[in-house]
């Protein structure tokens, strides 16, 4: 398995800056994201969360610093290692959900028909939708569409998946069904990078870092993150309102 | 109304209704015959082998664009239906057969470039709007796989609209022809080419579909009135025939016509095919530098 071969962080940046023309997006990021578990990239909206993705996913460049995925510098040869679902469904509306996911499965060369059928059929099922697969996404609600979005990001089973606001526009219920499937995908031995805007998925998340005007403001496990704060009963909302508040002093001074 | 607008009035609205009446029943015969092949057998298994056959992300994608088309059964009438409504228009309100003549072959010339700019633009856009394109460049697929993608699956359909129109401007609007259908369909071909890249490159330049429609004035008409579909380039000012020598329908409209009314062979007409080819590799190139990674959004 190919996965076997690196050893240490799944995802480095180092010093990472990038603009949109004059606009600064992210200001000399400092990241590591050790194997295995789900890390939430945590922050309004804004904050340069998408970005920060797409740089890592090898969609855009970063304009200074480096970026190291699994230990090697993004590039297309490592794009069959990374999984990654966008922010929009990004699923082809005229086709089915099984022609969609199946899409994807070929485009990353899963050539041999049965081990493919297994694959497209496990992660449909993974995601509750076996049953609707030959329905048109069109006819999808925007949580079945989510659903099939991550098949899609899943069916060449990276070790390493990035989800950019993967719970955003789902009812409570189908939130808790998606941290079941992100779990599930964890035990597996997985690396989850998930961006959020909400607290109630930091709480679920192993590792955090708060983002804020295209900053880390904070990295660590949620328990980590309240206690810094020095309040016994501090939530993660309090926690975050923290860091942003001392690294607006810190600046300040 | 002076009688004679009366009589030609008259006599345009019988052909119509001729040919409509003939087509209709064509349609209304063949209905019940297409429609179960229509949704299952032959062409979604024909699109599924084509895509279960292909190992190539190129081919990957070509089965995905068609299926994309076929899967989309309004679409598919309209692929099939409007060369016949153009291919009447044309039949019907041309006065003089040798002006017919003249017209049909520069019609079949005129209709692949626009069918493959335009649809592949909006394919291409909407790919980019509705974030697949993102997805697809986070994934080992190369710009040429996508370019030749939708090359691949958008020429079979162009080709089918050539072939309906070409049938029936021989069969129903007796339009004289002497080359050979291939040649046709290979000179065709290499327009398409031309046609899905310049639409790929122009859907870089728009962000909606509103925006990419006011490339058909821009890109389309233009090549329309100065091609010589109409009158004659040598017939126009000098400045407007130097325009017109950079334009790529003038090479199709010349090059179809020597074909089809000349009986001239591809090797003939080596000019207009290299001069076209020209233009398709320029195009292929911009193309796939539109396709960049960053700029998938």
């Amino acid at each position: 398995m190919p996965e076997k071969r690196f050893s240490g962080l799944a995802v480095e940046a180092y010093g990472v800056s990038f603009n949109y023309g004059r606009q600064e997006v992210l200001d000399e990021l400092l990241l590591g994201v050790p194997r295995g578990i789900s890390f939430g990239l945590l922050g309004p909206n804004g904050a340069g969360k998408t970005t920060l993705i797409r740089l890592l996913v090898g969609l855009l460049r970063p304009k200074s610093g480096t970026i190291r995925i699994l230990g090697q510098s993004p590039s297309p040869k490592i794009s069959h290692l990374i999984g990654y679902m966008p922010q929009l469904h990004s699923l082809y509306a005229e086709l089915s959900v099984i022609q969609n996911v199946e899409f994807f499965a070929r485009i990353y060369h899963l050539a041999d028909r049965f081990e493919r059928d297994r694959r497209v059929e496990a992660v449909i099922k993974l995601v509750d939708m076996w049953e609707h697969r030959h329905k048109n996404i069109m006819s999808l609600s925007g949580g079945m569409k989510q659903r099939v979005s991550l098949a899609c990001a899943l069916v060449h089973n990276p070790p390493l998946l990035f989800l950019d606001e993967p719970t955003v526009g789902l009812d409570p219920e189908l939130r808790v069904t998606f941290w079941d499937y992100f779990s599930t995908l964890t035990r597996q031995g997985i690396t989850l990078i998930i961006s959020s805007h909400t607290m109630d998925d930091a709480a679920h998340c192993d590792r955090l870092a708060f983002m804020r005007d295209g900053k880390l403001v904070a990295q660590g496990t949620p328990a980590e993150l309240r206690q810094a704060t020095g309040q016994p009963g501090a939530t993660l909302e309090d926690a975050f309102l923290y860091f942003v508040r001392r690294g607006r002093e810190k600046r300040d001074a | 109304m002076p009688s004679w607008a009366l009589i030609i009035a008259d006599r345009v609205m019988r052909q119509l209704i001729r040919y409509w009446r003939a087509t209709a029943l064509i349609i209304l015969r063949l209905r019940d015959k297409l429609e179960p092949l229509w949704r299952t057998s032959f062409f979604t298994s024909f699109a599924d082998e084509m895509g279960k056959r292909m190992s190539s992300r190129a081919f990957i994608i070509a089965g995905r664009v068609m299926r994309q088309l076929i899967r989309d059964r309004r679409t598919m009438a309209l692929i099939i239906l409007v060369p016949l409504v153009i291919a009447s228009i044309v039949g019907v309100s041309v006065p003089d057969k040798s002006i017919l003549d003249y017209i049909a072959p520069a019609v079949l010339a005129l209709l692949i470039l626009f069918f493959s700019f335009l649809l592949t633009g909006i394919s291409v856009l909407r790919e980019r709007t509705q974030g697949t394109m993102e997805r697809l460049m986070a994934s080992p697929v190369s710009r040429l796989d996508v370019v030749g993608g939708y090359l691949l699956g958008f020429l079979p359909f162009a080709l089918l609209q050539t072939l309906i129109i070409f049938f029936y401007m021989v069969y129903v609007l007796n339009v004289n022809y002497y080359g050979e259908l291939w040649q046709i369909l290979v000179f065709q071909v290499i327009i398409g080419i031309g046609a899905v890249c310049l639409g790929i490159f122009c859907s870089i330049f728009a962000r909606n579909e509103f925006q990419m429609v006011q490339f058909i004035p821009l890109i389309i008409l233009p090549q329309v009135f100065l091609c010589g579909l109409l009158w004659s380039v040598s017939q126009m000012p000098d400045y407007l025939q130097w325009v017109a020598k950079f334009l790529p329908l003038t090479y199709g409209v010349d090059g179809v016509r020597a074909l089809m009314l000349q009986g001239q062979a591809l090797l003939d007409i080596g000019k207009e095919v290299s001069v076209l080819l020209a233009f398709a590799v320029g195009f292929l190139v911009l193309a796939a530098v539109t396709l960049r990674r960053g700029n998938s959004t």
